[in-house]
């Protein structure tokens, strides 16, 4: 298998920068995913964000997908936001259901179509070897956004996912911060809509942020690996999808390949994760020893 | 606002209530805290305490009446008004360092984009130094026992250079060192003319290191010295007599 002959191929090489520019997105927005525990919203507007494609695409065509998806993802990061700040996400059967129906209108939509299980299949697991130039530049200034947005926000955003409480009394205004979240994670499933389709790419958001933090237990390490790892993962998936269907006449979907690279990926930064926590037994050590540290301490403190 | 003998008031309750929208959680608070003080929020589990300290942030409003710190309105006040959360509130997975949670008590003074500076850091270590944990800045904060989290949380209230502290329950299921160093630390923000505010089920602490008592259950039952305040009679009307055992002198809140 070659890792690097399939992208002398202008569509292939495409893709591919499709997907490291989607890596370092979803890598960084996806530690902060990880970090407010939020996987559960990210499902939710990967939900939403489906009829909002397929409503661009009727109205729109190919170019209107990306705007389709954005105002979806937008309306759905605000009422998300409102939503928990009422503590009514708690209300999680009503939620499912509103869930289902927003998928199901985008189902009925798209089914109106003549090419409906073509269409239905992108839009749910994207189509990353037509990636074209637009597209690119597109990925491109969203992550330039978001990820410069956060960035100039890690202060406020990392305490707030720390200690809510001691965020709010040192005067950040929470739940405008939360609503800056939820945007960029709604601009990462539109950005990655076409790429990825609206099912994997929270695969891309959560899989590799996991893998990182398996690995650090510094957020300076872990979100440059998370990075590293979403875009690792693209590559080698696509290689692999490419070679595949090459050299063994094997087709297999570049976006589920990739999906299972990641969690191959997840696998392995655990074990090793594991193997590094427990092989030096260092850190069990630094706790003994840091009881006995108290011990004089004690003494001063009779 | 200056008191009687020339003594600054930090916090002042003037017949303050307090509410969650429209259901009243504390009525009718009348006190005042001088600068260089402390005062021991007491009462039963959901009589408000947490409640109050939150008003005293300004983050729930004062319906009626008044509450004012530092002189000024609470939001306004926060800028130098720090909280200590209860330790075990927080995720001992987060991945941050013992020395990053108390630099997040310099965020406000470093601003979103520049980077710490020497100063900063220097306040970090002195901080760290004052809770006896100087020996685990590098340490993963989740790594630390209950006791030495509530220090570090404290570190990260001092490393602010606050003129007003507010404590929730800081002594729940913490070691005696922690403790004992707790209340050091304590004592040196108050030397420095810092107000404290702290709520607590222990009545030995407040006799240890609070000049003034508010009893506190839903409304007040008693503002002002610990020694005059804390009485058989008032802290069992407090916890609706149920919840006091009295050993000889001492009363025991044996529920909580």
């Amino acid at each position: 298998m070659s890792l690097f002959d399939p992208f002398h191929l202008p569509f292939m090489a495409r893709a591919l920068a499709e997907l490291v520019i989607l890596g370092v997105l979803a890598g960084t927005v996806g530690v902060l995913v990880l970090l407010r525990r939020l996987a559960f919203a990210s499902d939710t507007l990967t939900h939403t964000v489906f009829p909002g494609v397929v409503i661009g695409y009727l109205l729109g065509g190919d170019g209107g997908i990306f705007w389709g998806a954005l105002a979806a993802g937008i309306v759905t990061a605000v009422l998300l936001t409102v939503f928990t700040h009422r503590r009514r996400v708690s209300e999680d059967a009503a939620l499912a259901m509103l869930l289902t129906s927003l998928f199901a209108v985008g189902v009925v939509l798209v089914s109106r179509q003549t090419g409906y299980t073509s269409d239905l299949t992108a839009f749910l697991f994207g189509r990353v070897l037509t990636v074209t130039q637009e597209q690119l530049v597109q990925t491109g200034v969203v992550t330039v956004l978001v990820v410069g947005l956060l960035a100039v926000l890690r202060r406020p955003l990392m305490l707030r996912a720390f200690d809510p409480e001691g965020a709010a009394a040192a005067g950040v205004r929470v739940s405008l911060l939360d609503l800056v979240l939820n945007v960029a994670i709604a601009l990462v499933i539109v950005a990655a809509v076409r790429a990825v389709g609206t099912i994997l790419v929270i695969a891309l958001l959560i899989v590799p942020a996991a893998a990182a933090r398996a690995l650090s237990d510094r957020l300076m390490v872990i979100v440059p690996l998370a990075c590293l790892i979403a875009a690792a993962g693209g590559w080698l998936g696509l290689a692999v999808s490419f070679d595949a269907s090459i050299h063994y006449g094997l087709r297999l979907a570049s976006g589920g390949t990739i999906v299972l690279v990641l969690v191959v990926m997840y696998g392995l930064a655990t074990l090793a994760g594991t193997v590094r926590r427990r092989v030096p037994l260092l850190q069990g050590g630094r706790a003994k020893e840091g009881a006995r540290l108290d011990e004089p301490e004690l003494e001063a403190a009779r | 606002m200056t008191g009687q003998a020339g003594r600054t008031a930090a916090l002042v309750l003037d017949r303050a209530s307090v509410a969650y929208g429209d259901v009243p959680v504390l009525e009718e608070l009348h006190g005042t805290v001088y600068a260089g003080e402390a005062v021991a929020l007491i009462g039963p589990n959901g009589a408000g305490k947490s409640t109050l300290i939150k008003a005293i942030l300004g983050l729930v409003p004062t319906v009626r009446g008044r509450i004012e710190v530092l002189g000024v309105a609470p939001a306004h006040a926060r800028r130098d008004v720090a909280y200590v959360p209860q330790a075990d509130t927080l995720d001992p997975d987060f991945p941050v360092s013992v020395e990053q949670v108390v630099m997040m008590g310099r965020y406000r003074r470093i601003g979103w984009l520049r980077r710490p500076s020497a100063a900063d850091r220097a306040q970090v270590a002195e901080a760290l130094e004052q809770v006896g944990l100087s020996g685990r800045a590098r340490d993963r904060f989740g790594t630390l026992s209950g006791g030495q989290r509530q220090r570090v949380l404290l570190a990260r209230a001092i490393s602010a250079q606050p003129r007003m502290l507010l404590l929730d329950e800081p002594f729940n299921g913490v070691d005696a060192v922690s403790q004992h160093s707790l209340l050091e630390a304590i004592a040196a923000l108050k030397a420095r003319g810092a107000a404290v505010v702290v709520s607590t089920h222990d009545l030995a602490i407040a006799h240890l290191a609070c000049e003034e008592v508010c009893l506190l259950n839903r409304q007040q039952f008693g503002f002002g010295p610990t020694g005059t305040v804390l009485t058989p009679e008032r802290l069992r009307a407090t916890y609706g007599g149920r919840a006091l055992e009295l050993r000889g002198d001492r009363v025991i809140v044996t529920q909580t």
